[in-house]
Order: structure tokens, then sequence, then C-alpha cells
């Protein structure tokens, strides 16, 4: 049995399917969306502990997404994960609501840390006051 | 700063120029005063010394004529004073000639001679009786003319002497008495009354034979070095050149015509010519002192003007140079970023996934070099994570926010980061640090990421058992932080090229990006301050760097 249920929200799929594994193999329970739209689907669909969303995606993007889920989804607490590594970034998103901003590549222990700091602080919502 | 050689060419040419200008402001006007001073100078003494001249040949003119008149009267009142029978007596000779001397007459001897030449009776220093003077050129001009005053000649006596001579006749004959004339005494009277220096006076005859000595230079009837003088009245004066030399030549006939009185004098050299006043000798010396000394500070002064804007231009361009440089490597970091770490992210996923693969089946054929070569890659996403990782930190201002840094602490808290790899290679850290060194205002992380890599980089470049200093002081405006090592050095062809991004001289073993020195100086920069280098190949590195106390605000 999972301890956990991730969303793993990222364009790329040949990151999403080995992420995935691994996160599987250490007990997390995942489930990937290519998009944001796909991502706000399976939400609806289903109960997440956590989402990892990408930043930069076509379409609904990660902050985009960010926005959406704080209205939405406030209980699911967001780590933001990009390549895109900048302090206005980090700033733009941590301001929107997000637990925590990681750069690609990310070690994943370091993701797995930071995952279950973001579930077991349920009362850090900033984002759901504001939205 | 250094100049570049054509810079030194052409400062050395606006010196010049600076100089050319000063000095023909300033030497102008002083040299011209100074040739006006000396020609008007020289006029007045020239015109003193024409006058000089002319009344002094005027007054030996009268002078000469007059001895040469009184003479020749003397002789002729003894000729037609005595008849001819007591004339021809030499007792009579004797006291004629004993009283020419006492009337102060320059006769040296007398002779009675006869219409046929013979010399009838004699009085004198000379043996001189009994010759015939028959073919004698004054003979023959005295029983012409009756009286003649010869030019000096040598005669039968063979030596110069000038005679005068006056003709009577007794008894249905003609009857000559000729006297000679000391010729010293002439010479004396020409000269009498002393000379200016420079100047001679003489007396010539009508081809320029000296008639009248004036120093041991030349004897009597000797040809004077003059051009022929032609008749004229009064006292001409004219302008030569002798030798080389301007000299007046001021002339005047004497009564009859055959002499030439001549007074020469020898144009005042340079020096007599120069302005008379010691003051205005003193003003143009001073002046021609002091107006080059002053030029050449006023041209160095506003060289250095030059100099020192010029190299605040200079350093200026290079600034902003590589502040352009280094705002573009922001910008690219920034856009390639992303494209890399998002590929880097997906190596680094998948790796994992195959070293969950062995981790699952211990039992793998070659699952320890399985695992061996994912670490392998793992790392090498590491050090792509890191490159870009730094370059993003280009594009990262510094924040302005200052807080107040304890420099020293700073260094020996980012000593205890590195405490474990200095131990390990046994290396000695002196420390050289002035503890009265001030509290600044800068920002404490930055500038413990400088002190980290220079510190790691020294750390790299020295052998086992070498040594890093660590010194502190206080210079002028600024707290001067040195790192020394004593590693291989840097090769001096390297070392403008060492603060450049990406320039390494380590091999690329995957821990160096190239990023260190660049981001050292890029900070240095932004907390107002500087870095420097300087090498000694084979004997080690210094970087200095200089945190101001009292930054701009950036």
């Amino acid at each position: 049995m999972a301890d956990l249920r991730l969303l793993l929200v990222d364009d790329e799929v040949e990151f999403l399917e080995p992420m995935a594994a691994r996160l599987t193999r250490r007990n997390v329970s995942c489930v990937t969306a290519g998009s944001g739209e796909e991502a706000l689907k399976l939400l609806v669909a289903g109960h997440f502990d956590c989402a990892v969303v990408d930043v930069k995606m076509p379409g609904i993007d990660g902050l985009e997404l960010l926005r959406r889920m704080r209205w939405n989804h406030p209980d699911v607490p967001v780590v933001l994960l990009t390549g895109h590594a900048s302090i206005e970034l980090g700033v733009q998103g941590m301001e929107l609501g997000a637990f925590d901003y990681l750069m690609k590549p990310v070690d994943l222990d370091e993701l797995l840390d930071t995952v279950r700091r973001a579930v077991q602080q349920p009362t850090m919502r900033p984002g759901r006051d504001n939205a | 700063m250094t100049m570049l050689d054509t810079s030194d060419r052409s400062y050395a040419r606006l010196y010049r120029q600076i100089m050319a200008v000063l000095l023909c402001f300033g030497l102008v006007p002083l040299v011209s005063m100074g040739i006006a001073g000396f020609l008007a100078n020289r006029d007045a003494i020239e015109t003193r010394m024409r006058n000089v001249l002319e009344a002094m040949v005027k007054n030996r003119k009268v002078t000469v004529e007059l001895f040469l008149e009184e003479t020749m009267r003397q002789v002729e009142l003894a000729a037609f004073s005595l008849p001819v029978d007591r004339l021809s007596q030499p007792e009579t000779l004797e006291s004629l000639l004993e009283q020419m001397r006492r009337e102060g007459g320059a006769v040296i001897d007398l002779g009675l001679i006869a219409d046929d030449g013979r010399h009838l009776a004699y009085v004198g220093p000379y043996a001189l009786q009994g010759l015939n003077y028959r073919d004698q050129q004054w003979f023959e001009q005295v029983m012409v003319r009756g009286r003649y005053e010869s030019d000096i000649f040598l005669g039968l006596r063979r030596f110069p002497h000038m005679v005068m001579a006056a003709k009577k006749r007794e008894g249905g004959r003609d009857w000559i008495l000729r006297a000679t004339i000391d010729t010293d005494i002439l010479s004396a009277l020409v000269r009498e009354g002393g000379l200016e220096s420079g100047a001679d006076v003489f007396i010539l005859n009508r081809a320029a034979e000296y008639q009248t000595r004036y120093s041991d230079a030349h004897r009597l009837m000797e040809k004077a070095d003059i051009d022929p003088i032609s008749l004229h009245s009064g006292v001409r004066i004219a302008e030569v050149v002798r030798n080389g030399k301007r000299e007046f030549l001021a002339t005047a006939w004497l009564h009859g015509e055959a002499w030439v009185l001549v007074a020469r004098q020898r144009m005042p050299g340079l020096t007599s010519l120069l302005p008379g006043h010691p003051a205005v000798v003193w003003l143009l010396v001073v002046g021609l002192v002091t107006i080059p000394v002053l030029s050449h500070f006023i041209a160095r002064t506003r060289l250095k003007q030059f100099q020192t804007l010029e190299a605040e231009r200079a350093a200026f361009h290079e600034s902003m140079a590589q502040a352009q440089k280094m705002a573009a490597i922001g910008r690219l970091a920034a856009g390639v970023a992303h494209e890399i770490n998002n590929p880097l992210a997906i190596i680094q996923a998948q790796a994992g996934v195959l070293a969950d693969i062995v981790e699952d089946n211990p039992d793998l054929t070659h699952a320890a070099e399985f695992k061996d070569r994912v670490s392998k890659i793992v790392r090498q996403v590491e050090r792509g994570r890191s490159v870009i990782h730094h370059l993003l930190g280009f594009s990262r201002r510094v924040g302005a926010e200052r807080e107040p840094v304890d420099i020293i602490a700073a260094l020996e808290e980012t000593l205890g980061f590195v405490e474990k790899e200095i131990d390990a290679s046994r290396i000695r850290v002196v420390r050289d640090f002035n503890r009265s060194v001030p509290i600044v205002r800068s920002h404490l992380a930055q500038m413990q990421q400088v002190f980290l890599n220079l510190i790691n980089n020294a750390l790299d470049a020295i052998e086992e058992g070498g040594e890093i200093r660590l010194s502190v002081q206080l210079a002028d405006s600024s707290v001067v932080v040195r790192v020394e090592d004593t590693g291989p050095g840097i090769p001096e062809k390297d070392l403008p090229k060492i603060f450049d991004p990406f320039f390494s001289t380590k091999s690329s073993d995957g821990r160096h990006t190239g990023l260190g020195l660049a981001i050292c100086q890029e900070i240095m920069r932004a907390l107002g301050g500087r870095i420097g280098v300087e090498s000694t190949p084979g004997r080690g590195t210094i970087f200095r760097l200089w945190f101001p106390l009292e930054p701009e605000t950036a």
C-alpha cells in the first residue's frame, strides 16, 4: 500500500516515466499527466496528497495550473519543478502559493523530502486565503 | 594600468607639441627683446667707436704733419742759415745736430752732399763719409724738387730709415743738407696717448708698406695686409673683414699724399655687445631658465590630466564591455538553462531507474559495473547542472541589501568549509591578519563565495605540504585581502585571460567550469571592489581583493 499519492505533471514523457517508476519503487503512488489540462481532469477525478508540476509546458503551464489549483484544489500542495531557474520565477511561484521550488535535474531524495514536508504541513496553504 | 607603446609615442608627441607652443609664447618675446637690445646696443657701441676713431685719426694726422713740417723746417733752416764752407766742416754739423736735438727734433745724423753725389761731410752713428749718393732715388728727387721727405728705405746703410733733404744753391753749384729722422720717434708719435683695446694706428706709404711700427708683429717696410687705399680727403671710415673678423678702418692722407695714416679698430666681440645693464642680463637669464622649466611643468601637468582622462575612459569602456559580456552570458544562460536542464533531468531520471533495477536484482551479471557506470552518468549530470547553475548566477544581481561584515571572521568561516581538504593535503595555512581592519558594509555570502573560490583554486594549485598565505590589511580606503599560494603559478600569457568566463588551465576532470574567477570578478565588481592577480611561474600566485571601506551604492 502506497503511503503517498502523487500527481506528476510534465510535458516530457521521457522524464515522467522513469520518475514515476522510481517513486513507485519508493512506495509513492504516482499518477502522471503530460499537460496542465490533463492534470486538471485527473485532479477532479481523484485525490492526491501532492502535485509536482513542471513550470514550462505548452498550453496551461505550471504557473497557470498552480493558480487554478489554488482556487479549485487548495488542499493539494504544489512543488514546482523547472529547468528554468531564476529568482523571479521562484518568487512568482511562491507568491502564487507553491510549497517549494526545485530546479531540474533534481535529486530524487531531495524531491521526496520536499514532497513529504509539503504533505506533513497541512496548515501551509498560503494560496488558499489569497485566492 | 599599462599604456600601449603607441599611446606612449602619441603622448611623447603631445608633450613635444605642448612644449613647442609654450616655449614659443614664452621665448619669442624674450628673445625678440634680447635681439632688439643687442642690436640697439651694438649700434650705440659702433657709433661711439666710429666717433672715437675719427677723432683719434684727425688728432694724429695733425700731430704727425706738425712733426714732419717742424723737422723739415729745422733742416731747411740749417741748410740756408750757414754757408757751404761752414757746413762742410764736421764741427759745424756736430753743433747743428746738437742744437736740433736740444730743440726736441728727431734728427739722428746730418750730412752735406755735393751735386755729384759725394758725401762731403757727415756726423752721426753710421760710417757714411765719402759714399756717393748719385744713384739713390732720394738724391734724384731732392735735386729736382729742392726739398724732399723720403719714405722709409734701406739705403746705403742697409737699415730702414727716413731722410729729409734740402737743396741750396751757392757758388754756382747745388748743395744738399740731408738729415736722417728717428723712425722710432715717428712711431711713438703715431701711437701717442695710448689706444683702445683692439685698435692699431700706423702710417703706410702709397705701396701700403709700414712706415711706423705698432707692434713686434711686423717690421718696417713690410707690406700691410690692407687693400690699397685710394686718395681721399679728410677722414674716411670703412668697415672691412680681416681674418674673418669685422673691423673699422679709418684712414687719412697726410700732407703731400705720400703717406696715409691708418687706424684699425676691431669690432667688439659678442659678449661685450650684451645689453649693458646687469638687470637686463639677469632678466634674460632668469627668463631663459624659468620659461622652459615652467613650460615643462605645465606640459607635464596637462599630459597627466590627459593620461588620467584617457585611462578613466579606457577603464570605463573596459568595464562597460565586461558588463555587457556578463549580461549577454546571463541572458544566454537563462535561455539555454531550461533547454539543457530538461534533457539532464531525463538522463538523470533514466539513470536512476537503471540504478534501481540493479539494486533490485543484485544477482545481475556485471551488477557492480552497471552500478559504477550509472553513478558516473549521474556525476556527469551533476557537472552539467553545476555549469548551468553558475551561469545563472551571472544573471542574478547581488542584492542591494548590504550588511556589516567582519572580513576576518568571514575568511575564517570560509576556511572552516575546506578544513578537511586542507588537513588531508597537509597544507599549511599562514595567517597575517591586521585585526584592526574596520567592519565593512558588504554582502557576506557573496564575499565568502569569492574567498571560497580563491582558496579552492589555491588548494588545487599547490602540492601536498604547500602553503596558503592569507593576509588582511588596510590600504588607503580599502581592506585588502591577499590569497597567496605556493603553486606552480600562471603562465604570463594566460594571466590576462583568467577572469574570462570558461577559461580554465585545469584539466577538464569534471570539477572545473572555468567560471570561478569570472564569478569572483563579477561579485567584486558588484560589491564595489576589485580583484587583481600577480603570478610568478614556479613561485606561486597572489590574488588580491580590494573591499571598499565606503562602498558606493551600486
